[in-house]
């Protein structure tokens, strides 16, 4: 492959863009509904997990102390990670709904 | 989002090997005057690299045939067939565990306050420092 | 294997080591008596009694789950516990000579409990000193579970 110099003489070729494109505004506000979604059943099975072992202390089941509570303070952490993207995407959107068209 | 890889999953691997470690060592100590008691121990290796079963395992096709595979009970967990037995047969060496029992606990110890060093920032990260 | 697996193996240790003692002081009160109790009509005396100890392995539920292949969680172990208080029939009885006694033999000699003080001092140091060792790991084993409790505090 030849490298070519560029230089005020000859015009800008153009690049092929075939494979990238900017996102179209339907595909961003997809993937981050795809991310937030993903978020929210993540946190969902966090707590899920924390549950099924907080059961199993409480029966007297086969579970390690601190199983239990680093996996009820990762759902916690994963609960409150979520909270604060919510309110970021709520801020932003009230920020964009405040400007003056 | 994977917030919880790498350092903290060690920290869990490490925290399951100290708790069962803890519990050998309560029962060795527990048995130290049984005659032929043997002292079990945990392999460290094993315990962080998850293995599940040895490698080396008969073939049994019969409920009844003897597995000769390392004298193992649980992943991790093993007997020492001592040399130095005392006289009613017991091979528990109490000084020994009473040095591990202070080991292991500091490592738990150790342990138990990295997690909640990792967690708690990442907490903090999360609130924004509120 | 619950949070407190730990805790009722020493739990069932410090049972076992206490019946020891037990054991240990019956014998050591009855050094000296002569009418234990009776065989064929004549009163024998009291015959040193000892603890069998074994270690306890696990439920069967659990082997039956290993012979399975379900789960590979067995091995650890349950503790001790004293299966047996047997009675020592093979030390002789000690004989004493006094006429003077009530329990004295045609030529004089009274035999005596089969129990030797010394030997009971060294079986009850080597059980304070189990029991003591014991202590020490559920004390270990509670501060553990103590530091855990404040994951996240």
């Amino acid at each position: 492959m030849v490298i070519n110099s560029v230089s005020m003489m000859t015009p800008p070729t153009t690049v092929n863009e075939t494979n990238k494109h900017s996102a179209t505004p339907y595909e961003a506000q997809q993937s981050f509904a795809q991310s937030l979604k993903n978020a929210i059943s993540e946190v969902n099975a966090q707590q899920i997990q924390s549950d099924i072992k907080t059961e199993k202390l409480i029966n007297g089941g086969d579970v390690d102390l601190h199983d239990v509570m680093i996996t009820a303070q990762k759902a916690s952490i994963t609960l409150n990670a979520t909270m604060e993207i919510r309110n970021k995407a709520v801020e932003a959107y009230q920020e964009i709904m405040r400007m003056s068209v | 989002m994977d917030l919880f890889g790498g350092t903290i999953s060690s920290l869990e691997n490490g925290l399951s090997y100290a708790t069962l470690k803890n519990k050998t060592i309560a029962n060795n100590i527990a048995n130290v005057d049984t005659p032929n008691y043997k002292a079990k121990d945990v392999s460290f290796k094993q315990m962080l690299n998850d293995a599940q079963q040895s490698s080396i395992t008969a073939n049994r096709n019969d409920v009844r045939h003897f597995d000769f595979s390392i004298k193992q009970s649980k992943p991790g967990v093993y007997s020492y067939e001592n040399f130095r037995a005392r006289h009613n047969g017991n091979g528990v060496n109490m000084d020994a565990e009473q040095a591990s029992l202070a080991e292991n606990t500091i490592y738990y110890n150790a342990l138990i306050d990295r997690v909640n060093g990792k967690l708690n920032s990442l907490n903090t990260v999360i609130k924004g420092g509120k | 294997m619950t949070i407190f697996h730990s805790m009722n193996t020493t739990a069932s240790a410090l049972t076992a080591q206490r019946l020891r003692m037990d054991v240990i002081s019956s014998n050591m009160a009855n050094v000296d008596t002569t009418r234990a109790k009776q065989v064929n009509g004549e009163w024998e005396p009291y015959r040193r009694k000892s603890v069998t100890l074994t270690a306890q392995e696990g439920q069967f539920s659990n082997f039956l789950n290993v012979a399975m292949g379900k789960t590979s969680k067995h091995g650890v172990g349950n503790g001790v516990k004293v299966s047996k208080i047997n009675e020592d029939t093979e030390t002789p009885f000690k004989l004493v000579y006094d006429p003077t006694h009530v329990d004295a033999n045609e030529d004089g000699y009274v035999r005596m409990a089969n129990v030797d003080p010394l030997k009971e001092m060294v079986d009850l140091i080597s059980a304070t000193r189990s029991y003591e060792a014991n202590v020490t790991v559920f004390n270990a084993n509670k501060s553990m579970l103590t530091k855990a409790l404040e994951i996240g505090k």
